[in-house]
């Protein structure tokens, strides 16, 4: 297993550089914030061809929308507001498929695909895949992508109470799940 | 302020953290370089839909959107010229990446991408028959794995390049099938790009 991807690496002047034209620092970005993005969609859709779909969707926009990011501000939480819409986006559209699947076949879901090594790891995915999307989101973005409550408010425009109360559910389903799903292995 | 880690949020984050490597897939990169750079910049609409962050509009609101916008197409119906057909790679999705990197549905040309690995390297250019061996023509992007990577509209048929490396030696594509260039005897590359 890997180390965990690094928290904030990014140098305040690179995103600044982007926005001027500069593309190296662009790809200088892209490549410092990957890892980070790629492990939040992986964990908001469940799968890799969709969150590899959301990330990529998600730099070409940052790209075409550098003019709009505010010279104070911090990149990571621009950043994850767009992902966090692209990930949502991806969520409804494979409801609104998996709507249509019910007339028809149903669909082999297989081997979850982004679960590797333990088996509490997969047990970890299946419940957080449990979770309502607002609190996997806020969960995700407090706990593993370590953003500060107020940069999540800025992300997903929900007020700092509200989001605590978000984060705090998420915490007490997880717990309360995973004893039950702890409980059943036994 | 609610304290809710304890031993078991503690070993989920842990877990979750740990999930994914450190460093970026250069092709993953490059792939999403290739993606930016090729994609057509939004339209001014698109750029006002996004700010109005549509992806997770109510219900109500894009149908709110959806009449005006049927209402507008009406009127614009009777008093814009026809337009010549578009590409519909060009005009499908909100935002038209591309796996491989985008058309340009006008000229007939398919963007292409270029990755050359020199580590060591302090600037890449890619000169070609296509752009008149011009060596600030194309220049390539440093990836920090030492890959760089450029992508570039070409018409289709065979193209003949090479990398310009610190813009002093020309160095043949390992990726492709080297040939020498009759005329002159540098290192260079072909390239085939297929007809659409």
């Amino acid at each position: 297993m890997s180390s965990s991807p690094p928290s904030s690496p990014i140098d305040p002047s690179l995103p600044l550089r982007a926005k001027g034209g500069d593309r190296q620092a662009f790809a200088q970005l892209v490549e410092l914030c990957y890892p980070r993005s790629l492990r939040f969609a992986l964990h908001m859709v469940g799968n890799r061809e969709d969150a590899e779909e959301a990330v990529q969707d998600t730099f070409v926009r940052v790209y075409h929308h550098l003019g709009r990011f505010r010279d104070d501000g911090r990149f990571e939480p621009w950043l994850f507001r767009i992902l966090a819409n692209r990930c949502r986006t991806v969520l409804a559209k494979r409801r609104r498929h998996a709507e249509v699947i019910q007339y028809g076949d149903v669909p082999d879901h297989g081997a979850p695909t982004m679960v590797e090594g333990p088996d509490w790891m997969e047990e970890i995915h299946k419940v957080l895949a449990t979770l309502p999307v607002e609190q996997r989101e806020a969960f995700l973005l407090h706990h593993v992508e370590e953003l500060a409550y107020e940069e999540i408010a800025a992300v997903t425009g929900v007020k700092l109470s509200a989001l605590r109360m978000r984060v705090k559910r998420a915490c007490d389903l997880l717990r309360v799940r995973l004893a039950e799903v702890r409980r059943d292995d036994r | 302020m609610i304290d809710e880690r304890d031993a078991v949020i503690e070993a989920v984050r842990g877990r979750l953290r740990a999930s994914v490597a450190d460093q970026a897939d250069p092709r993953a990169v490059a792939r999403i370089l290739s993606a930016a750079f090729a994609a057509p910049a939004p339209s001014r609409w698109r750029r006002w839909l996004d700010a109005w962050h549509l992806p997770v509009m109510s219900r109500v609101g894009a149908a709110v959107v959806a009449v005006i916008a049927l209402a507008a197409g009406f009127v614009a119906r009777g008093v814009l010229p026809n337009r010549a057909p578009v590409d519909p790679m060009a005009v499908t999705g909100e935002f038209p990446i591309p796996v491989t990197p985008a058309s340009d549905p006008r000229s007939g040309a398919v963007a292409t991408q270029f990755v050359f690995e020199a580590p060591a390297a302090q600037s890449v250019a890619l000169v070609g028959d296509f752009n008149g061996w011009v060596p600030t023509a194309a220049p390539l992007v440093r990836l920090r794995s030492g890959v760089w990577t450029v992508t570039v509209p070409l018409m289709p048929g065979r193209h003949v390049y090479a990398f310009l490396v610190d813009g002093a030696r020309l160095e043949a594509d390992p990726r492709a099938a080297a040939v020498v260039d009759a005329d002159y005897g540098r290192p260079s590359s072909v390239v085939m790009v297929p007809g659409r």
